[in-house]
């Protein structure tokens, strides 16, 4: 009965877990799309060590404990130790005791508020020193210092948002409102919201809105009139596939911050963006989410082919310390905290829906998780 | 040693010691067929003075509301155990089969604290529950700290900025600053971070 383990043409079995369908669906089908991509150009080309890695994808349905639940299927049940997926910091925080507990690797494609550190997980989306610092820095510069905040009300938000106060206070800004809505909120749940900016005037809306909840904010925006010339909205988090939702001319002139857009141009990123449009549809941009989804699958199948084992403990050594070429350019896993180092980008967004970038980092940044390095000075220097 | 010459007069009942009085406090599930060894782990669990709740057949589902749930090893476990792995609710006693070999995949993946193997003595069974019940607790205190180290590196940044605040506000040294913090804790009846969001919060409005 035994096989020798080189010589078996038996797949690769990865879980992936990403909701395509309830309110986070807008974003996390794009990062599904992402890996998706990847695991066909790795099985195209022959697969991991000649065999092919299958994915078993289950629909947690935007809801966290799902994610839970799905985690411990695809582990027990389905035998499955490496996962891809989430996106909400609610639903990695359900997979964390599972992935933990078994011994498995979550690979997390999305940014998110930083001051975490799972030997069960690898990151693969922005720390808060790889968006926030320049982003909270570039507004100052060009917009003013009085901000607005608007977040879901879940974890990311609120801690997002703490980085994002300490770093305004420590620059001699101010926070002049702060506000949280559902993830299932409205277009209406916004007015009364956007009233209290009309009276409290602020230089700039920082949002961290996520889902469908995004397009909302932005049209009531539009709708009461207010121009992103004056006052733009800059997040961590909308992006193109938020844009393409909400309308391009409702999105124009709004700022993110983030490691990729689809307009950052190079070779790389063409060809990556020319066979996401050949595979899902001319109409459909790729996003830093997509990106980082696609990226961590690479990656993974280079550790997996020096490994030749599932096993987290043989294969997370692997990863550990890897490059890559990115489309966004030169990735590297961070050996020390098992973050990535990533490009900082700021975009504006276009009439075509497109970011044009304002501003970039000359090389990738270092993660830094618990922002160790910015002390207790976050102020620029 | 005279403890011990009182106990031979009474050699049916355990040792008492803290883990058996903590034991009697204890709501205890037992999921197990009803054969003699069934039998006897009910029994001599109900000899600890535990709450102990007797549930045959397996239900789809066990209780989460427990300290300790005993269930026997079958197929598809996991899928009857009402928490996911790492975030458990009771401590978990597996009993595995005399026969077939029992899966030890499947016994891992229920992430059990002990293992009860049948055939099993009246000594195994008390040992296992003690095993269990101090395994899980110490699950539980490094959740809880590892919750309060995240929150900790969390507020040493507001003490860090508050520090920063009175040494340029006050000229005040390191040291004072610190112990005046601690002071104001103290007296006020709030945590040293709380203190710290406070004094960041005044100078904000104040600037």
């Amino acid at each position: 009965m035994s096989t020798c383990p080189t010589k078996t043409s038996e797949p690769w079995r990865i879980g992936v877990l990403f909701s395509n369908t309830g309110f986070m669906a807008l974003i996390e089908e794009t990062q599904l799309r992402g890996t998706l991509l990847a695991i066909e150009e790795i099985n195209e080309a022959g697969g991991v060590n000649g065999r092919e890695i299958v994915p078993v994808i289950y629909d947690p349905g935007s809801e966290s404990a799902a994610f839970g639940q799905y985690a411990k299927r695809l582990m027990i049940e389905d035998g499955v130790t490496t996962i891809f997926g989430c996106y909400t910091s609610s639903s990695r925080k359900a997979v964390l005791p599972v992935v933990e507990r078994l011994n498995g690797l979550l690979w997390y494609p999305t940014l998110y508020e930083g001051f975490e550190f799972s030997p069960n997980v690898i990151y693969t989306g922005a720390a808060p020193n790889q968006n926030s610092v320049a982003l909270c820095r570039f507004l100052m510069e060009h917009y003013g210092n009085r901000f607005y905040f608007i977040g879901s009300d879940y974890i990311y938000p609120r801690e997002s948002n703490r980085v994002m106060r300490e770093l305004v206070r420590a620059n001699g800004g101010e926070v002049v409102g702060e506000t949280y809505v559902s993830f299932r909120a409205q277009w209406k749940d916004f007015t009364p919201i956007m009233r209290d900016v009309r009276n409290s005037s602020p230089d700039i809306i920082f949002s961290t809105v996520v889902g469908d909840a995004t397009v909302h904010l932005y049209r009531s925006y539009a709708d009461f009139g207010f121009d992103p010339k004056v006052m733009p909205i800059a997040s961590l988090t909308t992006t193109e596939a938020e844009i393409r939702a909400m309308g391009f001319d409702v999105g124009e002139g709004h700022i993110t911050a983030a490691p990729y857009f689809q307009g950052i141009g190079g070779e790389r990123n063409s060809s990556f963006v020319a066979r996401y449009k050949k595979r899902y549809g001319e109409d459909e941009p790729t996003n830093m989410c997509v990106e980082a989804a696609y990226f961590q699958v690479h990656i993974f199948a280079k550790a997996l082919e020096q490994a030749n084992s599932l096993d987290t403990d043989v294969l997370r050594p692997m990863v550990l310390g890897s490059t890559f070429e990115a489309p966004q350019g030169q990735i590297v896993i961070n050996p020390s905290c098992a973050h990535t180092d990533l490009w900082t980008r700021i975009g504006r967004a276009n009439r075509a829906g497109q970011f044009e970038i304002v501003r970039q980092s000359r090389r990738p940044v270092g993660a830094d998780p618990y922002l160790v390095g910015y002390g207790r000075a976050t102020a620029y220097a | 040693m005279k403890r011990n010459d009182n106990q031979r007069t009474r050699p049916r009942a355990w040792q008492t010691g803290r883990v058996l009085a903590e034991m009697s406090q204890l709501d205890i599930v037992v999921a197990t067929r009803r054969d003699e060894y069934g039998e006897m782990l009910i029994r001599e669990l109900q000899r600890t003075r535990a709450k102990v709740r007797h549930l045959w057949p397996l239900p789809d589902m066990l209780p989460s509301e427990a300290d300790v749930v005993f269930c026997d090893l079958v197929a598809g476990l996991a899928d009857r155990i009402p928490w996911i792995p790492g975030d458990p609710k009771a401590a978990l006693i597996v009993i595995t089969p005399q026969a077939p070999p029992p899966d030890i995949d499947a016994m891992v993946h229920c992430a059990p604290d002990a293992v009860l193997h049948r055939p099993f003595t009246t000594h195994a069974i008390l040992t296992s529950l003690a095993l269990a019940r101090s395994h899980y607790l110490y699950g539980q205190r490094l959740r809880t700290r590892i919750e309060k180290l995240d929150e900790t590196l969390r507020s040493m940044r507001a003490v860090e900025r508050a520090k920063a605040i009175l040494m340029n506000t006050r000229a005040m040294r390191e040291d004072e600053a610190y112990h005046f913090l601690r002071r104001q804790a103290m007296s006020r009846r709030m945590s040293i971070s709380a203190v710290a969001a406070a004094i960041v919060d005044a100078n904000e409005i104040l600037r």
